[in-house]
C-alpha cells in the first residue's frame, strides 16, 4: 500500500467569487451573494495544486449564500458532473429541460456528453453546502443525460453505501468509478474493499478517522493506491465521509 | 491525430476534425495553434487544455 498524497483542509485552493465585478456574469445572485469554493485538485486559478486522482478532476468542496447565488446558465461538454447535497436546497436547472431541487442527502450525475448548459442556485433561505466532484467520461460525446438519487441515512447508517458505480441502488456511469458515503458511529472500523489497480480517496466531511495510520479530521482528505482492503477507523460520532474509487 | 479537453468545461478538441466553425482546419495539430487561443465555450487558456486517449460514444456503438 502506498500512500499517495494527504491534503489537509486548509492546504485546499480557495476561491471567493461574488456576485458582482468580474464575476458578474458567471455567479449569479444578490449583489451579496458569495461562493466559496474549497479545490482538493488543480481547478482555474488554483494551478499549483494536485493534478485531480485518476479520472476524477475536481473535488470541489462549495458553499452559496442564499438570494439567488449559484452559477448562472453555462455550457460543458463530456465531464460527468456529480453534486452531494450536504445542506440547504441546491436548484439544478439544465438543457435536458430538468428543473430540480435537491436537499441534504440528495445527489445528481448529470453527464454533459455532446454538450448540455446547467445552472446551479441557491435560492433557498439558507447557506447551501455541495461537493462537486467531476469525472473524465469513459466515452467522448456520449448523449447528454441527467439523473438523481438519495442517499438514505437510515439504511446507511454504520456502514459503507455506494452512491455512483455499478452497484445496485447506485447511479451507474459507465466506467471504473465508484463514490461511497460512509456515516458512522465513533470507535468503529470499517473495510472498503477495492480494486487493487484502483486509486482510493477519502474524504472527511464531518468528523475523524484513522485511515493507513493517519489522523485525519474535518475537510483533510488522502489518497492510496495499491490496496485492496482498506481500514476506516472512526474516532468521533456522526463522523461522514466520501470515498471516491477510480481507474489510475 | 490526438484529442485534447478543456479542463474548464470539458469541450474537447479533435486535430482530425479541427474546428472549422471556428476557423481551424481538419488535420491541424495541437502544436499549431496560437498559444493565446482560449477554449470557444468558456474561455480557459490552451494550457488548461489536457491530451486524452478517450473514444467517442459513436465509435463505441455497433454499427
Amino acid at each position: 500500500m502506498s500512500v499517495r498524497f494527504i491534503l489537509r483542509a486548509g492546504d485546499r485552493g480557495y476561491s471567493y467569487l461574488p456576485s458582482t465585478g468580474l464575476n458578474a456574469s458567471y455567479v449569479a445572485g444578490h449583489p451579496d451573494g458569495v461562493i466559496t469554493r474549497h479545490s482538493s485538485f488543480n481547478f482555474h486559478e488554483y494551478q499549483s495544486g494536485i493534478p485531480g486522482l485518476g479520472v476524477m478532476k475536481v473535488f470541489g468542496d462549495e458553499t452559496f449564500t442564499p438570494g439567488g447565488t449559484g452559477y448562472n446558465m453555462h455550457p460543458h461538454h463530456n465531464f460527468i458532473i456529480m453534486a452531494f447535497v450536504l445542506g440547504g436546497t441546491l436548484t439544478h436547472i439544465n438543457t435536458i429541460a430538468k428543473v430540480d431541487e435537491l436537499r441534504e442527502d440528495d445527489y445528481y450525475v448529470f453527464a454533459a456528453g455532446s454538450g448540455g448548459k446547467h445552472s446551479e442556485l441557491n435560492i433557498g433561505e439558507q447557506d447551501l453546502h455541495v461537493i462537486y466532484v467531476w469525472m473524465l467520461p469513459g466515452q467522448l460525446l456520449a448523449p447528454l443525460s441527467y439523473r438523481r438519487n438519495r442517499f438514505d441515512r437510515a439504511a446507511g447508517a454504520n456502514r459503507i453505501t455506494c452512491l455512483v458505480g455499478d452497484e445496485q441502488g447506485a447511479l451507474p456511469i459507465g466506467q471504473t468509478v465508484k463514490v461511497s458515503r460512509l456515516l458512522s458511529d465513533a470507535d468503529r472500523t470499517h473495510v472498503y474493499r477495492a480494486a487493487k489497480a484502483n486509486g482510493i480517496y477519502t474524504f472527511v466531511v464531518e468528523g475523524d478517522v484513522e485511515i493507513a495510520e493517519a489522523i485525519l479530521t474535518r475537510r483533510d482528505s488522502l489518497a492510496l493506491e495499491g490496496e485492496d482492503k482498506i481500514e476506516i477507523k472512526v474516532r468521533t460520532a456522526g463522523t461522514d465521509i466520501l470515498v471516491v474509487e477510480t481507474k489510475l | 491525430m490526438k484529442k485534447y479537453l478543456c479542463l474548464g468545461c470539458g469541450f474537447s478538441y479533435d486535430e482530425a476534425r479541427g474546428l472549422p466553425e471556428h476557423g481551424i482546419a481538419p488535420g491541424t495539430r495541437w502544436v499549431e495553434i496560437p498559444d493565446d487561443w482560449v477554449c470557444p465555450d468558456c474561455g480557459t487558456p490552451k494550457a488548461g487544455f489536457e491530451m486524452v486517449e478517450i473514444p467517442y460514444w459513436s465509435e463505441a456503438r455497433p454499427a
